[in-house]
């Protein structure tokens, strides 16, 4: 560690991450009782539309924060040299939170009163004011991760190429978002390129590079056959992900051609996912040297199954466009997310976190009873609430678009359903309390009380 | 192959490929198939609010985050795309609609959010617009109010005992889940044993 100082600069950046995470579930259960609650939830002072802004918006600012972290905590090792400069790290951090309580305070109190403050369309609610910032904050980081890999020792390796090209990518893919379009169509065919881009293109493609890096600092699995894989997987994303975005562009008006074309390649977007899976499979079973940091290892392999049945499989079951005509717009489209986004982006940063904290702490002997349990809390949480949420699409989809039952009385049929999912996102929030409350404790607690916590366990 | 080839010709072929489609997709959009929102205008008082204005206003209100427009959005409140036909193509209403909202059912009175009533007009014009987009079909013929009023069904109050319906499918969900987790568990501990 002291091999690398600006390490122990991104500390803040994880528990940061965290702690914006157990506020973003705080934000979906309230909005979840608000579901049950209509009556009442227009009373709340913050109503539904800024619960749901602010849930989205802290996802993309956690995410943020994880992977700028976590590029700065992997790239010296790779790199074979420290950040170029290492005071942006924290100047970058402080500039993001700013930004980030920005967003937040001016969804609150400017929400339909300043378009630049607010934009209010869904992923890119931060007004026009704060896209700016935000993209120069990026750009920022972009500048520093690529100044150190041009002065690194070693040749440049294809993980750390594929984490800079997420990297640059996510900021290039957030500028269409911004640009003005009359027509709506126009305008939803260009956030879409944020969303998908996002979570499909860069963020896959720095998901599969800290897989990579990981499953390289921890086991003894040849760097040639872990490259090799890296370069096929992210290959087929980009070839199956860049056009696949087509799955968005079926119903807001653009020609029939994306039903060909979205159907076709989002159909081989499984296909990546299942590789990554199955990579990281045979390299730890290939693997004879022993894995100390448990949690990492859980976190790691939730991610890539998460990834596979989240993003892979829940995602084709309703991409069809012959399907999809039914689906589109109903709850089914919310497991999907609500089982890709933590399955794949949430497990890797925790993981990151549980890689980096311990390290940077000196602490590499902690106690991976708490990690662990949270991980599982997690899964059982999320899984109730999918299970829950798919159940509740089907039946919506069947009540409401072939029945033809009114948004509201079908809705109303959902009742069970959303308290099914409440019970989930409750137990989610327990796992992540769990987490955080673990994080905190190994970034912070003396190292002598933490044995005599060790003893008592054994 | 060389690794970082891979990735590039992995990058390149669909990303050159999106040119044209993203021109076909702007042709149609503005040469034949959807209608010009600077055109499409309703009438107030004698005065014209376009459609343009419409989403601008359409998109400060965060209308997106509970209802969804062509499908996109938050599924907490109905899609608003064919709402403009489910209204009876009424102007008046519609807007009056937008100010006054639905307490019962979960959406605040646009007014005290601070909407003056040309913004009201002017998302009525957005909404005529979206009424006209050719989205392949969708949203089918399900869902439709076709007398033209608004959804007529109440909100249900909040009754945890509801939830009767559903145990056995929590009980049976939790059961798989925790065969999981000591399926793992236990494959895990023998293999490090």
């Amino acid at each position: 560690m002291s091999e690398y100082p600006s390490k122990i600069k991104t500390r803040k950046y994880f528990i940061t991450a965290i702690l914006l995470f157990i506020v973003q579930m705080l934000l979906g259960l309230i909005m979840s009782v608000d579901v049950l609650a209509r009556d009442s939830s227009t009373n709340l002072p913050l109503t539904f539309d800024i619960l749901k802004a602010l849930h989205l918006n802290l996802m993309v600012l956690w995410l943020l924060l994880g992977f700028i972290g976590g590029l700065y905590y992997l790239l010296p090792a790779e790199a074979g040299r420290d950040i170029k400069h290492p005071r942006l790290i924290d100047i970058q951090f402080w500039s993001l939170l700013l930004i980030g309580i920005g967003i937040i305070i001016s969804e609150i109190f400017f929400t339909g009163r300043n378009w630049w403050l607010v934009e209010g369309r869904e992923y890119l609610e931060a007004g026009r004011f704060w896209d700016i910032l935000l993209t120069a904050g990026l750009l920022s980081v972009v500048y520093n991760v690529i100044a150190t890999i041009f002065e690194s020792r070693n040749k440049l390796s294809s993980p750390i190429l594929v984490l800079a090209a997420g990297a640059i990518g996510s900021i290039l893919m957030y500028v269409p978002g911004e640009i003005w379009f009359d027509s709506i169509v126009a305008a939803e065919y260009f956030r879409w390129w944020v969303v998908h881009y996002w979570v499909e293109a860069s963020f896959e493609l720095i998901a599969a590079g800290v897989i990579a890096l990981i499953l390289l600092a921890m086991t003894q699995v040849r760097r040639e056959i872990i490259e090799k894989y890296l370069a096929i997987e992210v290959a087929l994303i980009l070839l199956t992900g860049i056009i696949g975005q087509g799955h968005h562009y079926y119903w807001i008006g653009t020609p029939g051609i994306w039903i060909f074309l979205g159907g076709l390649f989002s159909a081989l977007e499984p296909v990546p996912l299942f590789l990554m899976v199955w990579s990281a499979y045979k390299d730890l079973k290939e693997n004879k040297k022993p894995i100390p940091n448990k949690v990492v290892l859980y976190m790691i392999i939730g991610a890539t199954l998460g990834n596979f049945v989240g993003a892979g499989l829940w995602g084709f079951i309703h991409t069809l466009p012959q399907i999809n005509f039914f689906t589109h717009g109903t709850q089914i489209t919310s497991s999907h997310a609500h089982f890709a986004t933590p399955g794949t982006y949430l497990l890797l940063v925790i993981g990151i976190a549980y890689l980096a904290i311990p390290e940077i702490s000196g602490r590499l002997d902690f106690s991976h009873y708490r990690g662990k349990i949270g991980f599982w809390l997690l899964v059982i949480g999320f899984l109730n609430m999918i299970i829950a949420l798919m159940i509740a699409g089907v039946i919506q989809v069947y009540q409401q678009r072939i029945e033809g039952l009114s948004f509201m009385s079908v809705q109303n049929t959902l009742f069970p359903y959303f308290e099914w999912r409440l019970i989930g996102g409750l137990i989610a929030f327990a796992g992540g309390l769990l987490i955080a409350y673990d994080l905190i404790l190994i970034s912070t607690i003396k190292v002598k009380t933490e044995r005599n916590n060790i003893n008592k366990e054994i | 192959m060389n690794n970082n080839r891979l990735i590039l010709i992995g990058l390149l072929i669909p990303a050159i490929l999106m040119i044209p489609f993203s021109i076909i997709s702007f042709y149609t959009d503005f040469a034949n198939r959807n209608p010009d929102p600077l055109s499409v205008t309703v009438d107030f008082d004698q005065n014209a609010y376009n459609a343009v204005e419409g989403k601008k206003a359409f998109e400060q209100y965060q209308c997106m985050d509970c209802h969804t427009i062509v499908g996109n959005g938050a599924y907490f409140a109905p899609d608003l795309t064919t709402v403009y036909k489910r209204i009876g193509e009424n102007d008046a209403a519609l807007s009056n609609f937008i100010l006054s909202g639905a307490s019962a059912k979960g959406m605040q009175p646009m007014r005290d959010r601070g909407m003056t009533e040309d913004d009201a007009y002017r998302i009525t014009a957005f909404l005529k617009y979206a009424n006209m987009l050719d989205t392949n079909g969708w949203p089918g013929a399900g869902s439709w109010e076709r007398d033209g009023n608004p959804d007529s069904t109440s909100a249900k109050k909040l009754d945890f005992f509801d939830i009767w319906q559903v145990v056995s499918g929590i009980v049976f969900i939790n059961v798989l889940i925790f065969a999981i987790i000591l399926a793992y568990e236990n494959k895990k501990n023998d293999r490090e044993a």
